[in-house]
C-alpha cells in the first residue's frame, strides 16, 4: 500500500463519487507541484465544452494580469481542470484559479493550509493530509480553530446541500488532533500586545507620560492580566479567611516574633542550628514548590500537590502529580525546573492531598500545557546566613518563654507562617500583574531615552519626532542607521537592497545572484550596528543574497520578471513578497520627506522604479 | 424557602461563595468567620429576601456550572488519561443510545445544489445590523455564514448617513479582492483602497486597507495631521478579528481597538474563537457605545465528516451521519480499522497507540 493515495486516483475517485470540486490541502508547495506534474501523463482529460470555459475565465484575467499569460500550469489546469495555489505563486495567477473556483470551472485545487482566511474559496469537499504545520521551523499541531477553518471551506452556501471534509492519511498524520479539532470547541484567544518603540514614540506625541498608564490599562492584554488577577484576588479572599484564628495575640505581629525566637533559640542551643544537608539551590527551590506550582522533571513534568519534609532526615520532599496521572512522593532534588505556572488546587488534609475533582481538572490542564513554559527565575542564596550575634545575646528580651500564649504560637506557627507567606506571594503576584505592562512600557522609555529619541522628561526629541514615523519591524536599527548617516550619498538601488535585506525574514537556503562590492561594503556596516543594537531589538536576518535580487531589479529597468525569476532559485511568488515588503519599508522612508528630504527622494525613486511589471498589477 | 433552609443551604456553601455574597452587603466580611458570616447574611437578606435568594442561586449555579461547561476543550481523550477519566468516559459513552453506525451510503446521499431561493438574510445578520445601531458588534460564526453581507449592509448605512467607512483586512490579497467586490456593489467611484505607498481614490466615502496602514492612520491623527477624513469616520470594519492571536501581528488589532476614534462604531468580524464574551466584554470596557456579541456556531451548510484509505476506500470517520460535536472517540468503526492497518503499515516502529 503506497503511503499516500496518488493525486490522479484522488481526484477520479472524488468525481466518481460527486464530491467535486475539492480543495486538498497538502502538506508543501512541492507536494502541490508535484501533485500537478502527476497529472501530465493521465488521458483523462476534460470534455471540450468545460476545457472551452476555462480558457474563456483565464482569458479575462489575463486581459487584467498579464504576468500570469505564460503560466507554466495553463495547459494542466485546461486540460485537466485541477490547479495549484500556494504562497510561491504570484498573486494574480492566485486571483485565477480564485476566479476559475468561483465559475466553478475546476474540479479541484491543490493548495498548502497557509491558503489564508476569508479569501472566498469554497468548495463542495475539503481533503485532509496532515496534522500538522510549520511553524517558525517547527511542526506543530493544527489548533481546533484551524481545523475548523480549514474543513469550513466545504459546503458552499446555495451551492451545495452537504460539504464534506475527507480525510486521507500521508506518513505522520495524527488522526486524533483531526478529531478532536472537528468535534471540539475552538481555542479561547489571548491577546499577543507587545509594546514597540515606534508605539512608545507615537503614544508620547500624543500623550503625556501621566496618561500612559490609563491608556495601557485599555489593551485587551491587561484586561485578561485582569482577569487572572481577580482569580488571585479571590483566592486572597480566601486566605485572609484563613488567617482568622492567627490574628493578634500577646504580640500583634507573633509570627514573626516567634519565627525569630525560635531561631534564635536553635542557635544558642547546644545541638547548634539545624544543619541541613541540602544544596541551597533545592532549599531555594523547594520554597516555590507549593500545591498547584508545575514542576520541570528530567523528562516529563508534573504538579506539586503537597511539599513536606521527611521524617529522619528532614529532607524536602514532594508529591507530584505526574503526567499520565501517577502520584509519586519525590526528593525536591529531582524538579529539575520550577515553572512560573500555577494550576488552581484545592487541597485536602489526605491522600491525594487535594479533592477529586481538583485532581481531575490538574491532570486535564497538565496534559493540555503548551510545551514550553516561562521558568521561575530562582535566586540561590550563597549560604544559610546565620542571625546576627547581637540578637542571638538577647535571647533574654525575648518574652516568649514566660508568655501566656506560648504553647498555642508554638503549635500554631508552622501552618500560620506558611499562611502568611502565601498571602505574601499572591499579594506580589498580583501586584505583578497589574503593573507588568507598564514596566514594559518603562523599558521601552529607557531605551529610547539612552539613544537620545525621547528627553530625560519622556518628551520626543527632535529625532523621536521623525523617528515615530517608522513603523514597522527593526525600527530602531532603521532609525539608528539614518542618523548613522549609512544611506547618504547611496544609489535607490542599494537603498532598497538594505531595506530588503532587513524586511526579509525567511531562511530558507536558495541559490542567488552575486553581490555587487558596494552592496557588500554596506550590509557590512548594517550588520556592525545591527549587531551592536542587539540588546535593545533582535537584529534581522540580513541575507546579502536577498539584498541582491532586489539590487538588481532596480538597478537594471530592463530586466524582465521572468529574467530576475531566473537569476534566484526562490519561487515567484516569494520574490513578489520580497519586493512588495520592500515597497512597503521603502514608502516609511519616503514620509521623512519634511525632515531628511535626500533619504526621502532616493526611497520614492526606488518606489518608482520597483514598481513595474508584476508589482504594478496590484495596488 | 424559610429561613431555615436558606439557612441550611448557606451553610453547604463554601466560604469563598458567602464572601462573593457578602460583597456589598457585608461590610467587613472578610474578618468574619463561617458562622458569624452566616448570622449576618441572615441578618441582611431580610431587607430583600427574594434579591438576595436570587443572588446566591445564582452563584451556586455557577460554580456548578463551571466544572460541566467545557471552556478551551470539551472532552478528555480517553486513550491517553487516568484510569479514573477513562472510567468517567466510557460511563459517558454508555448514556448515549449506541445506534448503529452510520453506512457509507447514507453518508454520500443528500449531495446536490439547492434550489435557486431569493436572498433572505438570516436572523443573526439582521441582528447584527440592528445592534450596530446601538454600539459595537463583534460577530463571531463559522466560516462561510454570510459575514461579508453584514459588512456590505452596515457600510451601506453609514454611507446613506455621509460618513466614512473604512474596512481593514489581514492581507492585501483580502483586500484586493474586496476592492473589487464592494467597487461592484457601490460603484467604482465610492470605493477607494490605500497602501503603503498608493492610494487609489483616497477621498472615497468607502476605504479599503490593511489593519497596520489603518493603525498608522490613526497614530498619525493622534498625533495631530490629520489624513483621511477621520473626523467623518462612522464606521470601522475590521474583518477576520481572529488574528488579535496572531502572534506578530496582533498587537496591531490591539492598538487599533483602543485607539478608534469613539464617535466610529466597531463593527468586528471573526471566525468561532473560545472567547467571543471576553472580547466583547473587553470592549465595553473600553470604550463609549456597549459591544454586542453575535454568535452562534451552527453551520449553514451541514458538514459530515470521512475518511479515504490511500487504496481508494472511502468510508464516514465518524459513527454519526454529521458530527458528533463533543465526542471526538465516536470513530467509525471502519474507519478505526482502516486507520489502525494504516498506521501498522506505515510505521512499523510502533509510533503510537
Ligand atoms: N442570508 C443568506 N442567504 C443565502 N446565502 C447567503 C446569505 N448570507 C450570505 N450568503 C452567501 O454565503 C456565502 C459566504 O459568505 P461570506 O463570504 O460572507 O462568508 P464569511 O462568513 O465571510 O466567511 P469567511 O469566514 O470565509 O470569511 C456567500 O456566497 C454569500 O453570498
Ligand atoms: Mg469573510
Amino acid at each position: 500500500m503506497p503511503p499516500s493515495i496518488h493525486p490522479v486516483d484522488l481526484i477520479t475517485a472524488l468525481r466518481q463519487r460527486h464530491l467535486t470540486p475539492a480543495i486538498v490541502f497538502l502538506t508543501s508547495r512541492r507536494a502541490c507541484d508535484e501533485a500537478m506534474e502527476s497529472f501530465d501523463h493521465t488521458n483523462s482529460v476534460l470534455p471540450p465544452a468545460r476545457q472551452e470555459a476555462i480558457a474563456k475565465v483565464l482569458e479575462q484575467v489575463i486581459a487584467q494580469y498579464p504576468s500570469i499569460a505564460e503560466h507554466p500550469l495553463i495547459p494542466t489546469v485546461q486540460r485537466i481542470g485541477v490547479a495549484a495555489h500556494h504562497a510561491g505563486h504570484l498573486p494574480s495567477w492566485k486571483i485565477a484559479v480564485e476566479e476559475l473556483m468561483r465559475h466553478g470551472c475546476l474540479d479541484a485545487v491543490f493548495a498548502t493550509t497557509t491558503l489564508a482566511a476569508g479569501v472566498d474559496f469554497p468548495a463542495r469537499t475539503v481533503i485532509i493530509t496532515q496534522s500538522s504545520i510549520r511553524k517558525a521551523r517547527d511542526f506543530t499541531d493544527l489548533t481546533i480553530g484551524e481545523v475548523q477553518q480549514i474543513a469550513g471551506r466545504a459546503g458552499r452556501r446555495g451551492k451545495d446541500l452537504v460539504g464534506f471534509a475527507i480525510v486521507t492519511p500521508s506518513p505522520y498524520i495524527d488522526l486524533g488532533v483531526l478529531t478532536k479539532g472537528f468535534t471540539g470547541h475552538p481555542e479561547a484567544i489571548n491577546s499577543q500586545f507587545v509594546i514597540s518603540y515606534p508605539m512608545v514614540l507615537n503614544l508620547l506625541k500624543a500623550h503625556p507620560l501621566d496618561q500612559m498608564q490609563p491608556i495601557l490599562a485599555k489593551s485587551f492584554a491587561q484586561f485578561q492580566l485582569n482577569q487572572r488577577a481577580e482569580i488571585l484576588e479571590r483566592k486572597l479572599d480566601d486566605l485572609h479567611q484563613q488567617m482568622e484564628p492567627y490574628g493578634p495575640r500577646v504580640c500583634t505581629d507573633w509570627i514573626t516574633q516567634w519565627h525569630l525566637y525560635d531561631q534564635v533559640r536553635r542557635q544558642r542551643s547546644h545541638r547548634g542550628p539545624v544543619r541541613r544537608h541540602e544544596p541551597p539551590d533545592v532549599s531555594a527551590r523547594f520554597h516555590f514548590l507549593t500545591p498547584g506550582r508545575i514542576a520541570g522533571l528530567a523528562k516529563s513534568r508534573g504538579v506539586v500537590l503537597r511539599q513536606y519534609r521527611s521524617k529522619g532526615q528532614k529532607s524536602p520532599m514532594v508529591t507530584l502529580l505526574r503526567q499520565g496521572g501517577a502520584i509519586t512522593e519525590c526528593p525536591a532534588a529531582i524538579v529539575t525546573e520550577v515553572f512560573d505556572r500555577v494550576l488552581d488546587c484545592t487541597e485536602a488534609p489526605v491522600y491525594p492531598w487535594c479533592t477529586t475533582e481538583s485532581l481531575e481538572s490538574l491532570l486535564r490542564e497538565l496534559e493540555e500545557l503548551p510545551a514550553r513554559l516561562p521558568v521561575l527565575p530562582i535566586l540561590v542564596s550563597k549560604e544559610h546566613e546565620p542571625i546576627p550575634d547581637a540578637i542571638v545575646q538577647t535571647l533574654g528580651d525575648f518574652s516568649c518563654p514566660t508568655c501566656p500564649s506560648r504553647s498555642a504560637c508554638q503549635k500554631d506557627h508552622a501552618h500560620a507562617s506558611k499562611l502568611r507567606q502565601e498571602q505574601q506571594r499572591n499579594v506580589k503576584a498580583i501586584q505583578a500583574l497589574r503593573t507588568s505592562l507598564w514596566h514594559r512600557f518603562q523599558d521601552k522609555i529607557d531605551a529610547l531615552q539612552h539613544f537620545g529619541y525621547l528627553s530625560p522628561g519622556a518628551r520626543l526629541t527632535e529625532a523621536g519626532e521623525w523617528a515615530r514615523l517608522i513603523r514597522i519591524d527593526h525600527s530602531l536599527l532603521i532609525t539608528e542607521l539614518i542618523r548613522a548617516e549609512a544611506f547618504t550619498g547611496a544609489a535607490p538601488a542599494l537603498l532598497a537592497a538594505v531595506m530588503s535585506s532587513i524586511a526579509h525574514d525567511d531562511d530558507r537556503p536558495g541559490a542567488f545572484p552575486r553581490i555587487s562590492p558596494g552592496l557588500g561594503s554596506l550590509l557590512g556596516q548594517v550588520r556592525k550596528l545591527a549587531e551592536s543594537l542587539s540588546p535593545y531589538e533582535d537584529p534581522p536576518l540580513l541575507r546579502a543574497d536577498i539584498a541582491a535580487v532586489t539590487e538588481q531589479w532596480i538597478a537594471d529597468p530592463t530586466l524582465t520578471w521572468i529574467g530576475l525569476c531566473k537569476k534566484t532559485t526562490m519561487a515567484e511568488g516569494d520574490i513578489y513578497r520580497l519586493l512588495a515588503r520592500t515597497l512597503e519599508f521603502l514608502s516609511q522612508l519616503h514620509t521623512l520627506k519634511d525632515t531628511h528630504p535626500a533619504l526621502a527622494d532616493c526611497a520614492s525613486q526606488a518606489i518608482a522604479s520597483l514598481r513595474r511589471g508584476v508589482l504594478e498589477e496590484l495596488p | 424557602m424559610t429561613t431555615e433552609e436558606l439557612e441550611q443551604l448557606l451553610a453547604q456553601q463554601p466560604i469563598a461563595l458567602l464572601h462573593r455574597l457578602a460583597r456589598g452587603r457585608v461590610q467587613r466580611h472578610f474578618r468574619t468567620g463561617k458562622r458569624r458570616l452566616i448570622e449576618l447574611l441572615l441578618r441582611h437578606s431580610a431587607e430583600n429576601r427574594a434579591g438576595f435568594e436570587s443572588d446566591l442561586l445564582a452563584l451556586i449555579g455557577e460554580r456548578t456550572a463551571r466544572p460541566a461547561a467545557p471552556p478551551p476543550r470539551p472532552a478528555v481523550q480517553p486513550a491517553r488519561h487516568s484510569a479514573e477519566a477513562r472510567r468517567a468516559a466510557s460511563a459517558h459513552q454508555e448514556q448515549e443510545p449506541h445506534e448503529p453506525a452510520v453506512t457509507l451510503q447514507a453518508w454520500l446521499e443528500g449531495i446536490g445544489v439547492p434550489p435557486p431561493q431569493p436572498f433572505v438574510p438570516d436572523p443573526w445578520q439582521e441582528d447584527a445590523l440592528a445592534k450596530l445601531q446601538t454600539g459595537d458588534v463583534i460577530v463571531s460564526v463559522p466560516t462561510g455564514s454570510g459575514k461579508t453581507y453584514v459588512a456590505v449592509e452596515a457600510a451601506r448605512r453609514a454611507m446613506e448617513e455621509n460618513r466614512t467607512v473604512i474596512y481593514a483586512s489581514p492581507l492585501k490579497a483580502l483586500s484586493n479582492t474586496k476592492f473589487t467586490e464592494f467597487s461592484r456593489i457601490f460603484g467604482a467611484d465610492r470605493v477607494g483602497i490605500l497602501t503603503g505607498d498608493r492610494r487609489d481614490n483616497g477621498q472615497a466615502p468607502l476605504l479599503i486597507m490593511t489593519t497596520e496602514i489603518l493603525r498608522n492612520l490613526l497614530y498619525d491623527a493622534a498625533g495631530g495631521e490629520i489624513d483621511v477624513r477621520l473626523d467623518t469616520l462612522g464606521l470601522v470594519i475590521m474583518d477576520e478579528s481572529q488574528y488579535l492571536a496572531d502572534p506578530e501581528r496582533g498587537v496591531v488589532w490591539e492598538e487599533t481597538i483602543i485607539f478608534c476614534p469613539s464617535q466610529a462604531r466597531l463593527l468586528l468580524l471573526s471566525a468561532s474563537i473560545g472567547n467571543p464574551h471576553d472580547i466583547a466584554d473587553w470592549l465595553t470596557s473600553i470604550r463609549s457605545t456597549p459591544c454586542h456579541l453575535i454568535k452562534h456556531s451552527k453551520r449553514t451548510v451541514p458538514l459530515r465528516a470521512g475518511y479515504l484509505h490511500p487504496d481508494g476506500k472511502l468510508t464516514p470517520l465518524f459513527r454519526t451521519l454529521g458530527i458528533p460535536h463533543g465526542h471526538p472517540g465516536q470513530w467509525h468503526p471502519e474507519a478505526k480499522r482502516l486507520f489502525a492497518r494504516y498506521e501498522d503499515e506505515t510505521m512499523p516502529s510502533g509510533r503510537r497507540r
